[in-house]
């Protein structure tokens, strides 16, 4: 056991933090829904931070490190499926990287556009496609969910089909929603943490209040667990553990989406503060794989058979 | 990070495995659902525990100056999971070698060293602390029990209430006030408790026998050299040792043991196909983890030889959303578990449901996550 950043994981964060700077701060006035930002994907992929899975002395924890850390971006970079999950399906896949289960081709994707990777997990096993115009429904302008989303309309006849075990992918795949999340979980707290330390009512800061203080402090402990629980099933591999992960993230997430814009009162439901951006991120990855009771059902399935 | 057992800490939990295996009578698992306070257990671990020192797995986490062998905060953090989820064979000596030995090492005086550490090393001495009084529970700093320095000793007046071990404890770790500066006027006297004008009543209570106990303080007189530290440093000492006692009992281990054996008798009974079940078990478990995880984050901290904040106030807290979760699983799953006279079920749920309010409430955590981990402005009171 040894839960210390080592070395190489200290300097791969350092690095992320002096690359991330100019994104750090959002455009205030100008927050659209969806924020994305083509330089910084572009700067993530030219200095490998989307490849250190493969990297023998990085792997799996420094992934997830690596999209917790983008994930407290408010700019919405696709990275965990391009990290965790392109690596074992075929590391030259074209990005953005969409993932969708065989019976849930409904669904809204992240980062869907023409020119990603679809990659479609189910009973029929792994297989992909690259989206073109013909394949996507009409752009979905009015998304809440703070990530670029649009819908499947239609699928190729013929997908490209991959030789890779479909439960390691979809462990994979929990493994890196668990680690967005965290860090999702983590910029949602801080920034609601600032708002209510700054906002006076009654003559006194929000934050002084014990029945926001409680609360907080309950997500604190939530929003710490679900990190640990996200680099601990990068770690260890088992497919309990990522189940696991992502379940007690989506339950962490349907919590404290609540309570920050409930404490924001009316801030929250403007966009010029950035919350949204989030939180309704978390949103949309509570119905990732199904929702949390998919997720206990696997876990349940892993732990006890 | 690695998130892995090494092969030595592996090998650790198997020679302490063994040794509970060879060492627990046949009928452990019912004889230990008696509280870890109550006359059987206690006098079973006077004996046990004097096993445990002569194979060198009582205090092997305490440095070698102190007689350990210097194994270090995961070694203990092993010994104490594997002790808690037997039912905690060490009775209350668990708070000797998790905090009371180490507290008296940094700051006792090397009388109080010499006369208290060696029988904690023999497995011999069973402590209580003298703690909480009726209106003194949380607000801690409001205790009134008084003593008095007249003519070279103490004369102690008072009472405490909710005293684990004071019905069969040799000394009690007792926080006094010695002068009205709130919590600069509390010092810490070690009074042994068969001197005279102690009473101590036994509390019928939801854990078990023997756990709770109000202790009556009637003119108890001790020498001036049974003071702890100095005057008025009892809360810094007080807080250096619930940073280790928050953390000191796995409680997160238990649960899931716990869990787990539910899951099985349910099984068993070909209750645990319907989702409703498996869903609500998954939760727990995530719980379970969760709290494990947080804990071990604070362990890593202790290795690492940084000072120990506010964190385990958080993972603290996990535990109780854990053991909470597991007591309710079991309550609406498996009802028939607490109806009985005894089961391992209802032992951790009489273990469990003590989570939120032993080694300070969980409310207490959460004010303490909220001012020193979120660094919110301070409450006004």
């Amino acid at each position: 056991m040894q839960l210390s950043l080592n070395e190489d994981q200290q300097q791969v964060l350092d690095f992320i933090d002096s690359l991330a700077r100019p994104y750090a701060g959002v455009p205030l006035h100008d927050v659209s829904l969806a924020l994305e930002n083509a330089e910084l994907d572009a700067a993530l992929i030219e200095n490998g931070f989307l490849d250190v899975m493969a990297v023998e002395e990085l792997g799996p924890v420094t992934a997830a490190l690596v999209v917790e850390k983008l994930a407290r971006l408010p700019f919405a970079v696709e990275a965990a499926a391009s990290t965790f999950v392109r690596p074992l399906v075929a590391p030259d896949l074209p990005r953005p990287i969409c993932l969708v289960e065989e019976d849930r081709m409904g669904a809204p994707l992240r980062f869907l556009r023409p020119g990603a990777t679809v990659i479609v997990i189910g009973p029929s096993g792994v297989r992909s496609f690259t989206a073109e115009e013909e394949h996507i429904a009409a752009a979905q302008e009015d998304t809440l969910y703070a990530y670029p989303v649009a819908f499947l309309q239609t699928t190729p006849q013929t997908l490209t089909t991959h030789t890779v075990d479909a439960a390691e992918v979809l462990r994979l795949w929990r493994v890196a929603m668990a680690a967005e999340a965290a860090g999702l979980l983590g910029a949602a707290l801080a920034s609601t943490v600032t708002y209510v330390s700054e906002r006076k009512q009654f003559g006194r800061p929000l934050a002084t209040f014990q029945g926001m203080r409680h609360r907080l402090a309950e997500d604190q402990v939530l929003t710490n667990s679900v990190y640990w629980l996200a680099l601990r099933a990068a770690g260890t591999a088992q497919q309990g553990d990522a189940a696991l992960a992502l379940l007690h993230a989506q339950e962490a997430a349907r919590r404290v989406c609540y309570d920050y814009h409930q404490f924001l009162g009316g801030m929250g439901i403007t966009l010029e503060h950035p919350l949204h951006l989030w939180t309704y991120r978390l949103k949309l990855l509570t119905a990732e794989l199904g929702g949390r009771g998919e997720q206990a059902l696997a876990a349940a399935d892993a732990l006890w058979g | 990070m690695q998130f892995e057992w090494t092969v030595e800490q592996d090998a650790f939990r198997h020679k302490i495995r063994d040794f509970l295996a060879s060492n627990l009578p046949d009928d452990w698992e019912t004889f230990s659902e008696h509280g870890p306070a109550s006359p059987a257990l206690t006098a079973f671990a006077r004996e046990f525990c004097v096993k445990l020192a002569e194979a060198g797995i009582l205090f092997p986490h305490w440095p070698i100056e102190m007689g350990g062998e210097g194994l270090g905060p995961w070694e203990q953090q092993i010994l104490a999971e594997e002790m808690w989820i037997a039912g905690e064979p060490r009775g209350g000596q668990y708070m000797n070698v998790n905090w009371i030995g180490p507290t008296l090492e940094r700051y006792g005086t090397p009388e109080q060293k010499a006369r208290y550490l060696e029988p904690i090393t023999r497995g011999e001495s069973l402590w209580c602390q003298g703690f909480s009084e009726p209106d003194a529970g949380s607000d801690l700093a409001s205790l009134r029990t008084r003593a008095v320095l007249t003519d070279g000793h103490y004369v102690i007046n008072g009472q405490k209430i909710w005293t684990s071990y004071a019905g069969l404890a040799d000394t009690c770790f007792l926080l006094t006030r010695t002068s009205d500066d709130r919590k600069k006027g509390i010092t810490i006297i070690l009074v042994p408790m068969d001197t005279p004008g102690i009473t101590v009543r036994q509390i019928p209570s939801l854990i078990g026998e023997g756990d709770i106990h109000e202790v009556f303080f009637d003119d108890v007189t001790v020498p001036e050299t049974a003071r702890f530290g100095q005057e008025g440093q009892a809360w810094e000492i007080v807080a250096y040792s619930l940073r280790n006692e928050r953390l000191g009992i796995p409680r997160f281990t238990l649960a899931r043991a716990a869990l787990d054996r539910a899951v099985q008798m349910l099984k068993g009974q070909e209750r645990f196909r319907r989702e409703a079940v498996r869903i609500e078990a998954a939760r727990c478990a995530a719980l379970c983890e969760a709290a494990g995880t947080a804990n071990y984050a604070v362990v890593q901290k202790r290795v690492d030889g940084l000072a120990i904040g506010a964190e385990s106030s958080s993972a603290r807290y996990a535990t109780v959303m854990a053991e909470r979760a597991v007591c309710e699983f079991v309550i609406e799953f498996l009802p028939e578990a607490l109806a009985g006279a005894s089961s391992y079920l209802k032992m951790h749920h009489q273990r469990g449901i003590v989570a939120g309010v032993a080694a300070g409430s969980a409310e207490i955590q959460l004010n303490i996550i909220a001012s020193d981990v979120l660094e919110l402005p301070r409450e006004s009171r």
